[in-house]
């Protein structure tokens, strides 16, 4: 009689012990599905907050680009202007690789007169649509901003066309 | 009596170490959680400050002004770095908080290559004022920004910068007469005055200012960045502004090649990169005066040229 009752209790706590594991383990994935939801909402909202600021940022640089020493054309007063034929030598321009922050893609198009050729090189320069500075060829979401593209034609005054200045932001996938 | 007393049985034990381990996991997460949380908030607000700061710029603007507010008060941190071609300007913001420290040691930064910001090193703000000036020499090379917080006193300024102020309209900067009408703890910047009571002298003839004990020179709207800027911050913004200069010279010779190349008649390219050369190799704001003197022999060429090259 006396063995059988130890042999109940033994049994009694290993069923308390194996009811608390249960509940620890339950806790542990309770938690961790918990955690998991929490910490994709909170990716989602970073992701969604990078977007946002690399869009602003986008969106003020493009508005102020033809300000900037690269792309200003000095010659007369005029703040939409670019000077395209040192935007054309700045293309080649290695040294300024990286230097627009996160911009994955930078470009100048002509919208009127439109040529035959699209991109922009030496040998058939000015007659040509685009000058690409910046083509990281990721995915990108583009901005543009009108601006007229001046340079000094072949009889040595200056010119000014209709173009827009392109931006793109890399999106995050 | 019962001899036996407490019985500490093993399911009490069990459950003593499982909460420990708990409650431990929770406090750690808890605290990891809102060090997180502040640096991503700090990091979002140096990133908007970044984004900022483009607006302000100027296109055909002589000066600009702006006052950017944060949500609390705000450790503003503005750091200069001199390696790579263009230097870095780096950005870094510390929120406020009521829990643990103050402002936290640890920040993100942020950085630029084309933004140079002449300010204090650490600065505790809850408005930032800014004032922004192109530099050219000879051409645009930058804007210039200006960043304070604290009051400045202006004692007997150039006839160039009371116009601009006066202009301008910037808080928390006076001119005055004598700098015993100053503003108390405000800082007394003098012009070609040297009393004792000034924070900060400024040498007209000479184009240097002193301050902290050291001397630093200036040219054009540089004058600014020696009142506003760390003596540090600024020698080394100095060296980023020459090396974008020299880079931009070496733009402009492409572009004189080019035009040559095009017919029109444009000879600067030799001297351009002599420019370029000299300006890269910049030691200290000292030798400022002899890359503007340059700059002038090079504006002047310039302007007699059919097609400017800047």
């Amino acid at each position: 009689m006396k063995i059988l009752s130890v042999g109940r209790s033994n049994l009694k706590g290993q069923l308390k012990i194996q009811q608390m594991a249960f509940v620890l383990v339950a806790i542990i994935i309770f938690f961790s599905i918990v955690l998991l939801f929490y910490f994709s909402i909170r990716y989602n909202s970073l992701k969604s907050d990078v977007q946002n600021l690399r869009e602003q940022e986008v969106l003020e640089t493009v508005r102020k680009i033809s300000g900037t020493p690269e792309f200003l054309w000095s010659e007369e007063d005029c703040s939409a202007c670019i000077d395209l034929d040192k935007v054309m030598v700045l293309k080649n321009r290695t040294s300024y690789s990286g230097f627009w922050k996160n911009i994955a893609l930078l470009e100048v198009v002509r919208s009127y007169p439109s040529y035959e050729d699209e991109e922009c090189t030496f040998g058939n320069y000015p007659n040509c649509n685009k000058i690409t500075i910046i083509d990281n060829d990721e995915n990108f979401r583009g901005y543009s901003a009108f601006v007229s593209l001046c340079r000094y034609s072949t009889e040595g005054y200056s010119k000014c066309e209709l173009g827009k200045i392109i931006m793109g932001f890399e999106t995050i996938q | 009596m019962n001899k036996r007393g407490f019985e500490f049985s093993f399911t009490w034990l069990f459950a003593i170490i499982v909460g420990a381990v708990i409650i431990f996991i929770a406090i750690f997460a808890a605290t990891n959680f809102i060090q997180s949380s502040r640096l991503e908030s700090d990091a979002k607000v140096a990133e908007q400050l970044g984004i900022l700061l483009n607006p302000v710029e100027t296109n055909l603007e002589d000066a600009r002004y702006a006052v950017i507010s944060f949500p609390t008060e705000t450790r503003f941190i503005s750091r200069c770095r001199e390696t790579g071609n263009f230097g870095r300007q780096i950005i870094s913001t510390s929120l406020k908080s009521g829990l643990g420290e103050e402002f936290t040691s640890e920040t993100t930064e942020n950085f630029f290559f084309n933004k140079y910001i002449f300010s204090e090193e650490q600065q505790d703000v809850k408005e930032l004022y800014l004032l922004v000036k192109p530099f050219e020499m000879p051409y645009k090379t930058a804007d210039l920004i200006f960043a304070y917080s604290d009051e400045y006193c202006f004692v007997n300024p150039s006839s160039e910068i009371k116009e601009d102020i006066e202009s301008l309209n910037p808080a928390k900067i006076n001119i005055s007469d004598s700098d015993e009408l100053c503003p108390r703890n405000s800082v007394r910047v003098c012009f070609n005055s040297f009393s004792g009571n000034c924070d900060i002298s400024v040498d007209l003839n000479r184009k240097s200012v002193e301050k902290e004990e050291e001397i630093l020179y200036y040219e054009g709207e540089l004058v600014y960045g020696a009142i506003f800027s760390a003596p540090e911050i600024y020698e080394c913004q100095i060296k980023r502004l020459m090396k974008r200069s020299s880079e931009l010279a070496y733009l402009y010779a492409a572009k004189s090649d080019f035009l040559q190349g095009k017919g029109c008649s444009s000879s600067l390219g030799e001297e351009l990169r002599r420019f370029a050369v000299l300006g890269s190799g910049i030691n200290s704001s000292a030798e400022l005066d002899i890359i503007a003197n340059e700059a002038e022999n090079l504006r002047r060429r310039n302007e007699n040229l059919i097609c400017g090259t800047f």
